[in-house]
């Protein structure tokens, strides 16, 4: 009996010190940041502006040189010399679904089975994890909480970084399904002498006539406003035929992705994204043609080949963009990587994307018209949300994404974090300045 | 079974030996024969220098007796016209498991399986399995008609053979591959002592590296000296006492690769052995370390086949290197020749035994000459395993083992006839067949206007075909020496065949008669009208063409696509108007001067005059550092871990540096110019660390910083505690738990204090007392640890938690040796007035958190907090993709504690230095220092930056403005080679789909068979 009450205590008083700031309350009072340099997310720099929002929407933008504002009644927070930013939405995400990654009973990113449309990230979105304020302190304010897991992995969801539950934080559910498509080239594993073989997959014939059979399926059953038994799994699909769903289609290889759009589009599917697209620049005009956007798994990665150039990672979104493909960045299943997204938008302008404004777009406006929340958020633009965030420099360098203040649906959220109440105890520890 | 049985019978009657029969009974009659034969007028190949025309080789009981221009042929002696023929001493393949019992990996044993720790070899033995040298060939020797035939059709006569299954594999026999008693066959027992870089058959947990099983073959050797002087007098031990009789004989390391070899050779520098080392058929990529070693080698002909390169998206996952190899690896064995190197030929590591001819050919065609070829296969095996008394020539009192050929042996259409062994004649091809091939004009009966052609590839397939005006019919031939038979339905359209029956009555006649399809007796004959034509002038056309296309291909440095035509050599440089991190208390000096001379930095400073013949580059808005510097590094490595027990402190990384790892050229895009290779995290005492520049192109020993100090890897926590092991339930190495951590270290370091001071004990006695002491038993392990206690040898120790960093304070305080370094020392900020005050510094991630629990205290405030503490910090990459962005992540503790630019630059520059004792050469821009240097395009710690030029010791290894010629140049090479591939394919020659290896990434916690591929985590 002591021994649970001790480790009740024990509990409890490590739950006080890791304990999130509580969720921000709802925007009461019109504020304006003045005097900022505004990115507006459309590729526009407004470098003297205002920025107004009320009851969570931005109600304008304006450059403080030309317009002058009535502002009365208005908290007016002075950001001159500072940098104003539309909120980063980190697509791909598992942040929410996993904690420790070692540890088991915290990850809940995937479910078995092959086919399972019907899973649903955002049930397992964790609004408590401790991994959620160190993303939004650089900046990141939207995830989309994916599934893995399986050939069908489930329907994601786009969640805000700042609610008391996930229904609450959820900015869109369940905006897509996810599809691992079966790859054309197969990792063999030799543990005689540890390399990787790369050899044709010989086992996806099956696998690709499954998905067939599933996808035609759920086609008819979607015809049907009330089938006469109801069936979970194609019920979850209905949307990808009317293009209220996106169908993310994890792909890489050239051959895959084409294969994987065609059938998808060949299946009835309306709207098709390429997740991963590590060889997207094998076929920019197919993708081009098709209209299909791709967000790029993290740029932060080696070469595929030895003798790939050491670059071509790095200099993929400029490619693409050059290509006139609608790119998005992502840092995958790299959950507490995702804090350093902005900077992967920052090496895609150092490697070739036009400019930083461009580059900023693949971690903003590009990404919310992919996933379909561009009239919600991704720009600060009059009548979107005003999830945005004060920078005291360059938010693509990790020098200067110092961040200072961050709104979410203009609700002021704390920025508070695990890893800066650490930082302050042993800074008082050490009376360190 | 009949047959078999019937084979044996006669197998076992028609054989008779004058020799080593004595001792055995005899059911029958005596039956030893005289055994004297005499081959008169042929060309004899005596050696490979020696060509003697229209000579005679007399052989008695199996040994040649004579050979000569005028040889006496004594009366009883058989004699054979060799007229046109040729003969060659027997071939030899010291490579060879002939009739050695087959090697079978037992199964089970790997991921998730029990481990064994301790042999499985019941008796007297090593405490390791890989380590057999008692093994013995002749005692595993068991003759295997089958495959002797296969070798002796090829024209071999004797091998060596050794069972091929461990470290130290045991001695090796030379035999002789003719079908008799054993007895007989084993022309030299024990001839050879056998070492490989492979543990084999052998579960044991140790060694499950190459690192480990370098160290467990010196331990083996140091044992069996120790056993040799003292250790017999405590134990027998059948293993040792074999290792050190085994020095006497001629040494072979099978080496695994070109690498291989020059570790193989540093063994035996070590030992005072020059092994003989079994190359893999790569050498011509690296020549000059190959020649270096002043080792002989057994190189194999296992050219690789063509790729499937058609579907040109596909193709992408062949690499130039693998292209290259394809079509360099048959001009090997020519390189070598040129090169002076020693080599014998095998047909090891051959997919088909019958390739032999076909891929020795081609490496004639490609450079091999005729006569080192020859040297390769007789003289050169023979003397190197010291038999050149018995084989490998013809001359007077060698083994009578010859070959009768038809030609020049290596010519396309020669063919192998006879071959002799021990004086015994074995039959491959009939020499005196005689070639039926050409036109006859046929008559049978009445019928006169026919004609027969005899066509075939060969005059032992004859293809038969009879015109009759313009019908032309396929009749059934059969031949036995001269008797012919042949059935021939002369008219389609009417069934009814005449069978003929007949015989030779000189090389052009045939005449016989037989019955006509209404039984009517007729008689036929055949008169040759016309001979086919030889076909040898076509091979010599194709022959040249090979050559000529062959002759483009070149070396690169190292060979991998992004290799090197040259290797980068040091250069005289000024540059001009940078802005200069110093990282020195002049800071970051704008519009300044760097001149670079002899590697070195020679002068920092504004308007510097251009000495003559210096290249100046333009730094006009780009910035220059020094080079950074990784402590934490895995790339270029073979292995990672030992993880076969809880210390491996024997282990050196060094033994294991893979200079060919791209990953050293993206790093140098990436600005890193040093690393520190270290041993992975498996273990609580780990190996020996190497540090190394990335001098792309050079060998690992010239990557290695002469006269750098020792440092070894330590690591505590969940992966020494084994705490993420796929399958905890068999886990049985001790320590499972943090407290049984500190006790491996308090058990190591408490013998290895012992141990020293046994050393320092013995050391001290005079010359006479050290006669009668005991000279205590070298113990590499012991020594690396005595090392630390010395203060010459570093600690590098990944750590996590601040419960383990503080016990190992602890630890280092009692016995009093310090802890060089803490790495990823992710709660290094709870102790960091500790560590100062032990002197320790903290070489840490900037931000990675989260994917452990061990990690669940980890922030990216650490670096900050602790240099504020005093502690010397450093930014590491543990991982191949992180390295290449050091300058980035040196920037986050800009973001995160503030710090300075300069102070977060030199957390991968300076710092590092001085955690690895470098800093009098490297981490700083100041005269008299290596010139290790990068110019970026802004500054360094912005994430637009990226390094513009790449320099070590004052030669460009990097050059952004080259990469686009670099490119180029290497989808022309791709190109060319593609093009000769499908020609190949198109020409027939079986092909492999592509399929790139891929060396895998290393992180430190990878243990061999733990971490699987994609499996993420540090």
């Amino acid at each position: 009996m002591k021994k649970i009450l001790v480790s009740i205590f024990t509990l409890a008083s490590l739950m006080s010190f890791g304990q999130n700031p509580a969720p921000a309350k709802p925007q009461t009072k019109t504020i304006a940041l003045m005097g900022g340099t505004v990115h507006v997310g459309t590729g526009q720099l407004i470098p003297n502006g205002i920025v107004l929002f009320s009851n969570g929407l931005i109600t304008n933008v304006v450059d403080g040189t030309l317009v002058k504002l009535n502002l009365t009644d208005v908290d007016v927070v002075d950001v001159s010399g500072k940098h104003v930013y539309p909120g980063i939405i980190s697509p791909a995400s598992t942040v929410g679904l996993q904690e420790t990654g070692a540890v088991r009973a915290t990850v809940d990113k995937q479910e078995i089975g092959i086919l399972n449309p019907n899973i649903r990230a955002l049930i397992a979105y964790n609004t408590d994890s401790e991994i959620i304020p160190t993303i939004r302190n650089n900046g990141v304010l939207v995830t989309q909480a994916m599934p893995q897991g399986g050939t069908v992995s489930g329907s994601s969801s786009v969640m805000m970084a700042d609610g008391w539950n996930w229904e609450d934080a959820a900015l869109k559910k369940d905006d897509g399904i996810w599809l691992n498509w079966p790859n054309y080239f197969a990792r063999d594993f030799n543990f005689e002498d540890f390399t990787t073989v790369v050899k044709k997959n010989d086992k996806r014939g099956p696998a690709i006539d499954a998905l067939q059979a599933t996808f035609a399926d759920a086609k008819a059953y979607a015809a049907s406003p009330t089938p006469a038994v109801m069936n979970l799994k194609l019920e979850a699909m209905r949307g990808l035929f009317s293009g209220k769903l996106n169908l993310y289609i994890r792909a890489d290889y050239g051959k895959d992705i084409i294969e994987a759009v065609t059938f998808a589009k060949s299946a009835g599917v309306q709207k098709v994204v390429i997740v991963g697209g590590e060889e997207a620049n094998r076929v920019t005009s197919f993708l081009k043609d098709n209209n299909v956007p791709v967000i790029l798994s993290g740029l932060h990665r080696l070469p595929n080949r030895e003798d790939e150039d050491v670059d071509l990672p790095y200099r993929m979104p400029g490619i693409l963009q050059k290509a006139g493909i609608l790119v998005s960045l992502s840092y995958a299943d790299e959950w507490w990587r995702t804090r350093n997204l902005p900077f992967l938008a920052g090496t895609a302008a150092g490697f070739g994307v036009t400019d930083r404004e461009e580059a900023l777009k693949m971690v903003t406006s590009n990404t919310a018209k992919i996933l379909g929340i561009d009239t919600l958020v991704g720009t600060l633009e009059k009548g979107k949300q005003a999830t945005l965030f004060v920078s005291a420099g360059d938010a693509l360098d990790m020098r200067t994404n110092v961040i200072e203040h961050v709104f979410i649906q203009g609700r002021k959220v704390n920025l508070d974090d695990r890893h800066k109440r650490l930082y302050k105890t042993y800074k008082d520890k050490y009376e360190q300045k | 079974m009949t047959k078999h049985f019937l084979a044996a019978i006669f197998a076992a009657g028609l054989t008779y030996s004058a020799i080593a029969q004595t001792t055995f009974p005899r059911n029958g009659v005596y039956d030893e024969r005289p055994g004297m034969y005499a081959f008169t007028n042929a060309t004899i190949v005596v050696d490979p220098q020696t060509t003697l025309q229209n000579a005679t080789l007399l052989i008695r009981n199996g040994r040649v007796e004579a050979v000569g221009a005028s040889v006496n042929i004594p009366a009883g002696t058989v004699t054979t016209d060799l007229k046109g023929k040729r003969i060659y001493p027997g071939l030899i393949d010291i490579d060879s498991d002939y009739g050695m019992p087959e090697v079978t990996r037992s199964a089970g044993g790997g991921r998730g399986g029990v481990p064994q720790y301790e042999s499985n070899k019941k008796g007297a033995y090593y405490w390791n399995q890989a380590i057999q040298p008692e093994n013995e060939a002749s005692v595993l020797f068991k003759a295997n008609p089958t495959k002797a035939d296969e070798l002796r059709k090829l024209g071999f006569g004797a091998v060596l053979t050794h069972p091929h299954d461990g470290i130290a594999r045991g001695t090796g026999s030379l035999v002789a591959l003719a079908d008799d008693r054993e007895n007989t066959l084993m022309l030299k027992p024990g001839a050879t002592a056998h070492y490989s870089f492979s543990k084999g058959t052998s579960g044991q947990q140790y060694p499950n590296s190459m690192m480990g099983v370098v160290a467990l073959l010196r331990q083996a050797m140091y044992d069996a000296d120790w056993y040799k002087r003292s250790g017999s007098k405590e134990q027998a031990n059948m293993s040792l006492n074999a290792l050190t009789r085994n020095l006497a004989l001629p040494a072979i390391f099978e080496a695994n690769d070109k690498l291989g070899i020059v570790r193989a050779d540093k063994i035996g520098d070590e030992f005072g052995i020059q092994y003989i080392i079994r190359s893999t058929g790569d050498e011509y990529q690296r020549l000059d370390e190959v020649k270096a070693t002043g080792a002989s080698l057994i190189v194999p002909l296992n050219f690789p086949q063509p790729y499937d390169v058609e579907d040109a998206w596909d193709a992408d996952n062949v690499s130039l290197a693998e292209l290259k190899h394809w079509e360099m690896a048959p001009t090997n064995a020519g390189r070598l020749a040129a090169a002076n190197i020693p080599f014998a030929l095998t047909t090891a590591g051959l997919r088909n035994k019958a390739d032999f001819w076909t891929n020795l050919r081609k490496a004639i065609e490609n450079g091999l000459p005729e006569q080192k070829a020859l040297e390769a296969l007789t003289t050169v095996p023979a003397k190197l395993i010291r038999v050149d008394d018995l084989v490998g020539t013809l001359q007077k009192g060698r083994l009578a083992n010859f070959i009768i050929t038809s030609g020049n042996l290596f010519s396309t259409d020669n063919i192998i006839y006879e071959n002799w062994l021990q004086g015994k004649q074995y039959i491959v091809n009939n020499k005196d067949l005689v070639d039926l091939r050409g036109t006859w004009n046929l008559t049978v009966g009445s019928q006169s206007n026919l004609r027969l052609n005899i066509t075939g590839k060969s005059a032992d397939k004859p293809e038969y075909q009879i015109q009759a005006d313009t019908v032309k019919i396929t009749p059934k031939v059969a031949i036995s020496g001269d008797l012919i038979s042949m059935q021939i339905q002369l008219d389609k359209r009417k069934p009814g065949t005449i069978r003929l029956t007949g015989y030779r009555t000189s090389p052009t006649n045939l005449k016989g008669d037989g019955e006509s399809p209404d039984g009517k007796m007729i008689t036929w004959t055949a008169v040759k009208a016309v001979d086919s034509p030889r076909t040898t002038s076509v091979t010599s056309t194709s022959t040249t063409s090979t050559t000529a296309t062959t002759a483009v291909s070149s070396i690169l440095y190292p060979f991998v696509g992004m290799g090197n035509a040259q290797k980068p050599k040091a250069e005289a440089v000024l540059i001009r108007n940078a802005t200069v991190w110093t990282n020195e208390k002049e800071g970051v000096l704008t519009n300044a001067d760097v001149l670079i001379t002899d590697g070195k930095i020679s002068k920092v400073g504004k308007s510097l005059t251009a000495p003559a013949n210096v290249k100046v580059v333009d730094g006009t808005g780009k910035h220059l550092t020094n080079g950074i510097i990784d402590e934490h590094s895995h790339i270029a490595l073979l292995s990672i871990n030992e993880g076969g027990q809880s210390s491996s402190a024997e282990v050196r990384m060094s033994d294991v540096i893979n200079p060919e790892d791209i990953n050293i050229y993206r790093q140098l895009a990436g600005g890193v110019t040093t690393s520190q290779l270290l041993h992975g995290s498996a273990n609580a005492i780990g190996g020996q660390s190497a540090i190394v520049k990335l001098k792309w192109g050079e060998s690992p020993e010239n990557m290695l910083i002469k006269g750098a100090d020792g440092f070894i890897k330590f690591a505590l926590g969940e992966n020494v505690k084994q705490a993420n092991y796929p399958n905890p339930g068999v886990l049985t190495r001790f320590p499972q738990s943090r407290m049984g951590v500190e006790q491996v270290f308090m058990d190591h370091f408490t013998r290895a204090k012992e141990y020293a001071a046994g050393w320092a004990a013995y050391n001290k006695l005079n010359a006479k007392e050290k006669a009668t002491a005991l000279m205590p038993r070298r113990d590499i392990e012991l020594d690396a640890l005595a090392e630390i206690l010395a203060n010459k040898r570093f600690i590098t120790c990944h750590s996590y938690v601040q419960s383990e960093i503080n016990m190992l304070l602890k630890v280092a305080d009692s016995l009093h040796f310090k802890v060089n370094t803490f790495t990823h020392i992710l709660e290094g900020y709870k102790l960091a007035d500790k560590m100062a005050k032990h002197g320790a510094g903290g070489s840490s991630f900037a931000d990675w958190w989260a994917y452990k629990m061990e990690v669940h205290d980890a922030i990216p405030y650490n670096a900050a907090l602790m240099h504020r503490q005093g502690v010397t910090v450093s930014i590491n990459s543990d991982d191949a993709e992180m390295a290449r962005r050091l300058n980035q992540e040196a920037a986050k503790t800009v973001e995160y504690g503030g710090l300075s630019e300069e102070d977060a630059w030199k957390m991968v520059t300076l710092n590092p230095a001085k955690l690895l004792h470098l800093d009098a050469n490297l981490g700083s821009v100041k005269a008299g220092k290596d010139a290790d240097l990068v110019l970026w395009n802004a500054n360094p710690l912005a994430i637009y930056a990226r390094p513009e030029m790449t320099m070590i010791d004052g030669a460009v290894y990097f050059s952004l403005k080259d990469e686009d010629q670099k490119r180029e140049q290497m989808q022309g090479e791709r190109a060319r080679i593609i093009q000769k591939m499908l020609t190949a394919k198109a020409s027939g020659a079986s092909t492999t789909r592509p399929m790139p290896r891929r060396a895998r990434m290393w992180h430190c916690e990878d243990v061999e068979g733990v971490m699987a591929e994609g499996e993420e985590g540090k």
